[in-house]
C-alpha cells in the first residue's frame, strides 16, 4: 500500500518535473512556427521545422512578427494604442488615458448621440455581441465623434436611456484632435455634414488585452457569429 | 554625436539655399472664401476662414532636421500603430537619405501620424481638406479655376506623368494665391482625409450604400466633370492614416493670428 | 423454341442496357441540366500561371476545381504605342491586356492585388466573371505601396473582361487596364492544336494619330468617342510582322479575343478564314460558319477556325478605317503545304485569254500575222507568247511550281529533245514525267498555237535561263506537227 502510494507521489513528481520544464522550452519553441510555403494545409503552423507532408517542400519559418510577439508582463506591442497619450472624459466625468483599460477585451464603436439613423442600430448590434458573449471581462466602448455636442452629462443620459449605466459600458468624449487620431487608428471615417449630422462608417473593433486591433465588422445588422466567436477566443 | 551635428548643419545649409531659411517667409494667407467641394453635401458651398498655409510641400532636408531632433519618428523607432513597414524605407538610414534622393525633394513615404507630429512641431497643423481643395483650385491667374478644362487638363498630365516626386520643390508655377506644386508633384495629406466615404468602387459611390456608412445618401459628388478631383478624393478614399506612399507628401498650416 | 426464347430474351435485355448506356453517356449539358456550381468540391490548392499577351497559360483539361491563388501587380509605365510616340500605360502585371486568367468552373479563387509603390493612383479590379459586390472592385481598392485579397467562387463558364473600377473609371479603362479571365467547363474546352489571346482597345491622346512624343490621355477626346488609336494588344503592330502570330497548315486555332473598349465596339474578322465555332460573346451559345463576329466593349468571344492553306492572314476589326488608320491590325502567318484545290496561291496578273491565248479573228478576215525576221525578234515575240499563254503555269522564271508544274529553267528533259518538246507543245501531255531530278504527273493541254508563235516562244524559252540556246524555227514545228 505505502509502495503504491509513493509510487504515485514520485510520478506525479515527476510529471510536474517534466511540465515545468516543457513550459519553459515550450515558450521558446511556440516563437518559432514553420509553415509550409504552398500552403497545402492552409494556415497549419507546426512548432519544429521539417517537411510538408503533402508537398515535401521544407516548411519556411516564419518570422516572429508573423507569429505574433512574445511579450512580457505590461509591456505593449508596437500596435497597442495604448501608446495613444490622448485624455478622455467618461461619462461618469473621470480623465482617463486609454492605458487604464489595459487587460480587458475592448469592443469598441464610434457614434454620436444624436443620431437618428444608423447608431441606434449600432448600439443595438453592441448589445447583442455583449448579450452572446456573457463574460464581464470585456469592456464596451463607445467613442463619440461629436464632442462639442457629446458632453459627458450628455453621455450619461443615453447610457441610462439606453440601459448600458454600469461599469461594462464607458463612453468617452475627447478633443476634436483627439477624436480624428483615434478615428484614424480604427480607419472609421466620419464627416460633419449639417450642424447636427454626421455621416460615418459603420464599424465595430475588438481590441485584445494589449491595445492590439484583433477584428472588425463593417456594417448594420451583420451575423455577430464571426465577431462573438473572437471575443471569446480572445477572453479564453 | 558629430554624425547628428553634422547632419543638422547640413539640413540648414540645404535648407538656406533653397531660399527656406529663416530669412525668407515659408507661408502665406490665404484669403478667406467660399467654393463648392466635389464631395461636399448636395453642392453646398462650404466657407473657408482665413488661414496661412505653406508655400511649399515639406523637403527631405526638412524633414530630416526634424527626425534629428525627435528620434522617436526615425524608421527605426516608429511604432507600427503610428507607421506601416513603408515608412521612409527608401532611406538609407534613420537619419540618411537614400542614394540619389533630393534633399530640395518633396518628403514621400511618411505617414500621416508623421505629418502631423512634424507639423505640430513648428506650432502648426495639417490643412483641411476643404482649405487644401480651396488654395488648390487656383490657378496662376483665378482664385478659382473649378470650370477651367485647360487647367484641368494639365493636372490629369501631372497624374500620369512618372516620378514627379523626385523634383525639387518649386519648380513650377506660383498659382493665384503664391502657393507652389498643389498639383504636379506629390499628393499631400490633409488632416481630415479621412472623412471620404467613398468604397473605390466607383460606379457604387453615386448612390452610397447607407449600410456601411452612416447617413450616406446625403453625401455625394457635386460636379462629374472635374475629375482631377476626382482622382484626388479616390487617392484619399483608399489610404489609411498609418500608410506611407512613395508619392504622397504634406505642407503644413496655421490659425492666422488675430 | 428454346433457341427462340433465348434470344428474344437476350435480345430484350441489350437493347435495355443499351437504352440505359445511352442514357448514361449523354452529358448533362446536352441535356439542357446543370450541376449546381456553388456546390462543386474544390480538391487541393494551385497557383494560377499568369501569362503575358498573346499567349495563354495551359489548359485545364480535367483537373478538379481548386483554390486557386492568383497575385496579379498592377505597374503603371511608359510605353510605345507606335514609332516615336509613347504613351503612360497603366497595366495589370506589365502589359496591355493585362495577365491572361485561366480557371475552372468550381476553382476557388484567392485574388491579391498588389499596387506597386511607384505608381501615382489607388486602384481596383472588377472581373466579370465574379458573382458579388462590383465584381470585386468594392474589396480590391488598393493604394500604392499597398496589397488586398479577397476570394470568389468562379460560378459560371465562360471567357469574361476584367478591368479597373477606380473613379474616373473611364480613364483607368482607357489607359490599358483590362484583361481576360477565362473560365472552364467541367473537362475543360474542346482541344485544339493553338490558342492565342487578343485584346482590342481604343486610345485617346491629345495629339493626333502618329504626333510624336509622350501623349498624355485626352478627357475630352475619351468623351466624344473620338479615338486615335484603335489597337490590338495595346500597341499598332504587337503581333505583325516578325511580332505575327503563328500556325501551321492543318491545325485548329482558338483565339480568345476580348474587346476592353473603353467605348468602341469591335467587329471582329480574319481576312481568308471563316470561323468553325463562334462562343458569342464569350458565352455556351455556338454559332457556325461565322465571317465576322462583333464582340462588345466590355464583351469577348472565343472564334475557333482551322487553317487549310498557307499564307499570311490579317486580322481586323472591320470597321475598316480602324484597320488600316488606326492600327486595328494583327496578322497570322500560316506555313506548310499548299492545296491547290482548295487555293491557288499565286496571285499572279495575266491577260485573261481563252483557249490558249491565240489571235480570234473574225470568219473572213485573215489577218497577216508578223513574222520574226531575226533570232532576236524570235525571241522577243516569243515573250510575249510566253506571257500570256506558259507563265502561268510555268511560272515567269520558268521555275515551274513544285509537285505540279516542271521547270523550264535549265530544264533537263527540256534540253535533251527539241522535237519532243516541240511535240508536247502542239499536242499536250498526261502521265509521270521527271525533270531534273523531281517527279511530275499532271497535264498538259495542247495549246492551239501557229507554228510561227510555237517556234517564237520556244526560241525564247531555249534561249531563257541556261537552256541550250536552240533556236526553233516554224519549219520544224511544221515537220514535228504533220508525223503526228
Amino acid at each position: 500500500m505505502l509502495k503504491n502510494r509513493n509510487l504515485t507521489w514520485l510520478l506525479m513528481v515527476l510529471c510536474l518535473g517534466i511540465f515545468a520544464s516543457g513550459c519553459g522550452d515550450k515558450t521558446e519553441a511556440e516563437s518559432a512556427l514553420y509553415q509550409c510555403p504552398m500552403k497545402c494545409k492552409g494556415e497549419k503552423t507546426y512548432d519544429v521545422p521539417g517537411s510538408c507532408p503533402v508537398c515535401k517542400m521544407d516548411l519556411e519559418k516564419l518570422s516572429s512578427e508573423d507569429a505574433g510577439p512574445v511579450l512580457a508582463d505590461g509591456e505593449v506591442s508596437d500596435e497597442s494604442i495604448f501608446h495613444l497619450t490622448s485624455q478622455w472624459h467618461t461619462q461618469n466625468n473621470e480623465v482617463i488615458t486609454l492605458k487604464e483599460l489595459q487587460g480587458e477585451v475592448l469592443v469598441v464603436v464610434m457614434i454620436y448621440t444624436s443620431c437618428q439613423a444608423a447608431c441606434p442600430r449600432l448600439v443595438a448590434d453592441m448589445r447583442n455581441i455583449h448579450a452572446a458573449v456573457q463574460d464581464e471581462s470585456v469592456r464596451y466602448i463607445m467613442v463619440s465623434i461629436d464632442p462639442e455636442t457629446d458632453t459627458p452629462e450628455r453621455l450619461k443620459e443615453f447610457a441610462i436611456a439606453n440601459e448600458m449605466d454600469n461599469p461594462q459600458w464607458t463612453f468617452l468624449q475627447g478633443s476634436v484632435d483627439d477624436v480624428r487620431e483615434f478615428s484614424n487608428v480604427l480607419a472609421v471615417k466620419y464627416r460633419k455634414i449639417t450642424p447636427l449630422d454626421f455621416s460615418h462608417s459603420n464599424i465595430i473593433s475588438v481590441f485584445d488585452q494589449k491595445g492590439v486591433l484583433q477584428f472588425q465588422q463593417e456594417g448594420l445588422g451583420v451575423d455577430n457569429k464571426q465577431i462573438v466567436a473572437k471575443v471569446k477566443e480572445l477572453i479564453s | 554625436m558629430m554624425r547628428r551635428t553634422s547632419t543638422i548643419l547640413l539640413g540648414l545649409v540645404l535648407m538656406a539655399s533653397t531660399g527656406l531659411g529663416q530669412g525668407s517667409p515659408t507661408m502665406t494667407v490665404i484669403q478667406g472664401g467660399a467654393f463648392v467641394p466635389l464631395y461636399g453635401s448636395d453642392s453646398a458651398e462650404v466657407a473657408v476662414a482665413e488661414f496661412e498655409l505653406d508655400i511649399y510641400p515639406v523637403t527631405n532636408a526638412e524633414f530630416l532636421a526634424f527626425l534629428s531632433e525627435n528620434p522617436k519618428w526615425q524608421r527605426s523607432q516608429a511604432l507600427r500603430l503610428f507607421a506601416d513597414g513603408n515608412y521612409l524605407a527608401q532611406w538609407a538610414g534613420d537619419a540618411e537619405l537614400g542614394t540619389g534622393m533630393d534633399p530640395a525633394a518633396p518628403i514621400t513615404s511618411i505617414s500621416w501620424f508623421a505629418a502631423k507630429a512634424y507639423c505640430a512641431c513648428e506650432d502648426k497643423r495639417l490643412p483641411t481638406m476643404d482649405e487644401w481643395e480651396y488654395v488648390a483650385m487656383a490657378s496662376p491667374t483665378a482664385a478659382n479655376a473649378q470650370a477651367d478644362s485647360v487647367f484641368n487638363q494639365w493636372i490629369i498630365e501631372g497624374y500620369e506623368t512618372p516620378n514627379t516626386a523626385r523634383k525639387k520643390v518649386g519648380g513650377n508655377f506660383a498659382n493665384f494665391w503664391g502657393i507652389h506644386d498643389m498639383h504636379g508633384l506629390v499628393w499631400e495629406w490633409t488632416s481630415d482625409f479621412n472623412s471620404v466615404l467613398i468604397s473605390g468602387e466607383s460606379r457604387k459611390d453615386n448612390d452610397l450604400d447607407t449600410s456601411l456608412f452612416c447617413a450616406a445618401g446625403a453625401v455625394g459628388a457635386s460636379d462629374l466633370m472635374n475629375y482631377a478631383a476626382f482622382m484626388r478624393y479616390a487617392f484619399r478614399g483608399s489610404i489609411k492614416a498609418n500608410f506611407s506612399v512613395r508619392t504622397l507628401g504634406f505642407r503644413c498650416a496655421r490659425n492666422v493670428e488675430k | 423454341m428454346k433457341i427462340a426464347e433465348t434470344i428474344k430474351r437476350v435480345l430484350g435485355v441489350s437493347s435495355i442496357v443499351l437504352m440505359l448506356a445511352l442514357a448514361a453517356c449523354s452529358s448533362p449539358e446536352g441535356q439542357g441540366q446543370h450541376v449546381d456550381s456553388k456546390e462543386i468540391y474544390t480538391n487541393g490548392t494551385m497557383k494560377a500561371e499568369l501569362t503575358s499577351p498573346p499567349f495563354v497559360p495551359a489548359p485545364v483539361g480535367d483537373r478538379d476545381a481548386k483554390q486557386l491563388t492568383v497575385d496579379m501587380e498592377i505597374l503603371e509605365e511608359v510605353g510605345e504605342m507606335t514609332d516615336g510616340v509613347q504613351y503612360v500605360y497603366w497595366t495589370f502585371g506589365g502589359s496591355v491586356p493585362g495577365s491572361f486568367i485561366r480557371t475552372r468552373v468550381g476553382d476557388e479563387i484567392e485574388f491579391t492585388l498588389k499596387n506597386h509603390p511607384d505608381n501615382k493612383l489607388p486602384h481596383n479590379i472588377d472581373l466579370h466573371a465574379v458573382t458579388g459586390p462590383g465584381g470585386g472592385a468594392t474589396s480590391s481598392f488598393v493604394a500604392p505601396g499597398h496589397q488586398i485579397t479577397f476570394s470568389f467562387k468562379a460560378l459560371n463558364p465562360g471567357l469574361y473582361v476584367y478591368h479597373c473600377a477606380t473613379a474616373p473609371v473611364g480613364m483607368h479603362i482607357a489607359n490599358g487596364m483590362y484583361g481576360l479571365i477565362l473560365v472552364e467547363p467541367e473537362g475543360g474546352l474542346p482541344p485544339v492544336d493553338r490558342e492565342y489571346y487578343i485584346m482590342q482597345g481604343d486610345f485617346y491622346t491629345k495629339g493626333k494619330y502618329g504626333a510624336p512624343g509622350l501623349q498624355p490621355f485626352d478627357m475630352n477626346k475619351a468623351i466624344a468617342e473620338a479615338a486615335d488609336y484603335v489597337v490590338f494588344n495595346g500597341k499598332v503592330g504587337s503581333m505583325t510582322g516578325d511580332n505575327a502570330l503563328t500556325a501551321n497548315v492543318g491545325e485548329t486555332i482558338r483565339l480568345f479575343v476580348g474587346n476592353g473598349g473603353p467605348n468602341l465596339v469591335s467587329s471582329f474578322h480574319v481576312i481568308g478564314e471563316i470561323f468553325d465555332r463562334v462562343n458569342v460573346e464569350g458565352g455556351s451559345l455556338i454559332n457556325e460558319n461565322v465571317q465576322t463576329t462583333l464582340i462588345p466593349s466590355g464583351g469577348a468571344a472565343i472564334v475557333e477556325f482551322k487553317v487549310d492553306v498557307p499564307g499570311t492572314f490579317i486580322i481586323v476589326d472591320h470597321s475598316i478605317f480602324r484597320a488600316f488608320n488606326k492600327g486595328a491590325l494583327a496578322m497570322l502567318k500560316v506555313t506548310g503545304p499548299e492545296d491547290k484545290r482548295l487555293y491557288s496561291g499565286k496571285e499572279q496578273e495575266g491577260i485573261y485569254l481563252p483557249e490558249g491565248g491565240t489571235i480570234q479573228t473574225m470568219p473572213g478576215e485573215v489577218p497577216v500575222a508578223p513574222e520574226a525576221s531575226s533570232v532576236e525578234d524570235r525571241i522577243e515575240m516569243g515573250r510575249r507568247v510566253y506571257a500570256q499563254t506558259c507563265l502561268a503555269c510555268h511560272q515567269p522564271e520558268g521555275q515551274g511550281l513544285a509537285n505540279a508544274f516542271p521547270p523550264l529553267a535549265g530544264s533537263d528533259y527540256l534540253n535533251a529533245d527539241v522535237e519532243r518538246a516541240i511535240k508536247i507543245v502542239i499536242f499536250g501531255k498526261t502521265g509521270e514525267m521527271t525533270v531534273n531530278g523531281a517527279t511530275y504527273n499532271s497535264v498538259m493541254t495542247a495549246q492551239t498555237l501557229t507554228d510561227e508563235e510555237i517556234a517564237n516562244v520556244m526560241t525564247f524559252v531555249y534561249n531563257s535561263w541556261a537552256n541550250n540556246k536552240t533556236e526553233v524555227t516554224p519549219a520544224l514545228v511544221a515537220k514535228v506537227r504533220s508525223s503526228h
